[in-house]
């Protein structure tokens, strides 16, 4: 989102996953490419040195050169005749690739296509796998500082609503991060 | 003679084969890539742009990437 926030026009990259899991993208390489408000091209030299950098680094073209990610400066996720026709004739010889829109509302697209066997494509949800560590991450720091400093008195509790009805709310409920897995949804 | 390719087809490649002496390029990209359009791929060697008559070498890397990879708003 960053990527996507710091200009004002399109942007592109390539998901780079993890190595047991082709569809957990842990980092997303941007590589030279021109840009407008509408349009994005990346440029054929440094594509081919992305690959042979990622070569280099021990990563295998499925990990690297399959989920193909661009933004949209619009409200609009799905993809344009001419994401179409580069999903198409660029990720279309390989077993399989992935299609990622983030529109600049959040709302996201995101479709996977098998190129063999009983040739298939299916959207698919998107979602931030917060199980995933990360630089920084100190997860027995922050189970001791939660211990210290958080002392639950009950389960549930009541809520006192505007109209005065008195309601169970469920505290263990993950209300505030439900997911968003339907097409189009906001991450 | 060895060469490491590189390529995003199929299931993706990027490993060393074997090749007879005085493959050329063009003709190591009809087969690996088989009925592939070749204008649609950047080849390279030991990362230099080349011509499809171009002599691959023992140890030579070779890397076919796509090109033209573009997106556009609905």
């Amino acid at each position: 989102m960053y990527l996507r926030d710091y200009g004002d026009t399109e942007v592109g990259g390539f998901g780079i996953t993890s190595e047991d899991e082709l569809l957990l993208v842990q980092d997303l390489q941007l590589v030279e490419q021109t840009c407008s408000l509408a349009h994005v091209a990346f440029d054929d030299e440094a594509v081919a040195n992305f690959f042979d950098d990622q070569v280099d680094a021990g990563l295998r073209p499925e990990q690297f050169g399959r989920i193909w990610i661009h933004t949209h400066p619009g409200d609009c996720p799905l993809p344009s005749p001419t994401d179409e026709a580069t999903f198409e004739r660029v990720f279309g010889r390989s077993d399989w690739a992935v299609m990622f829109i983030l529109a600049r509302t959040g709302r996201t697209y995101a479709r996977l296509k098998f190129n063999v066997g009983p040739k298939a494509e299916f959207e698919i949800p998107v979602k931030r796998d917060y199980t995933q560590t990360f630089a920084g991450c100190d997860p027995e720091r922050w189970e001791d500082e939660y211990l210290d400093h958080v002392h639950p008195q009950h389960k549930s509790r009541l809520i006192q609503s505007e109209s005065g009805l008195v309601t169970d709310f469920d505290g263990e409920a993950d209300w505030l991060f439900a997911e968003n897995e339907l097409k189009g949804g906001l991450i | 003679m060895k060469l490491l390719l590189i390529n995003n087809d199929g299931g993706g490649f990027a490993d060393y084969i074997d090749v007879p002496s005085g493959t050329t390029v063009a003709q190591l990209f009809k087969q690996k890539m088989g009925d592939a359009v070749a204008r649609d791929y950047l080849i390279r060697v030991n990362r230099q742009p080349c011509p499809p008559n171009q002599c691959l070498q023992d140890g030579d890397r070779i890397s076919i990437t796509p090109t033209k990879i573009e997106g556009a708003r609905s």
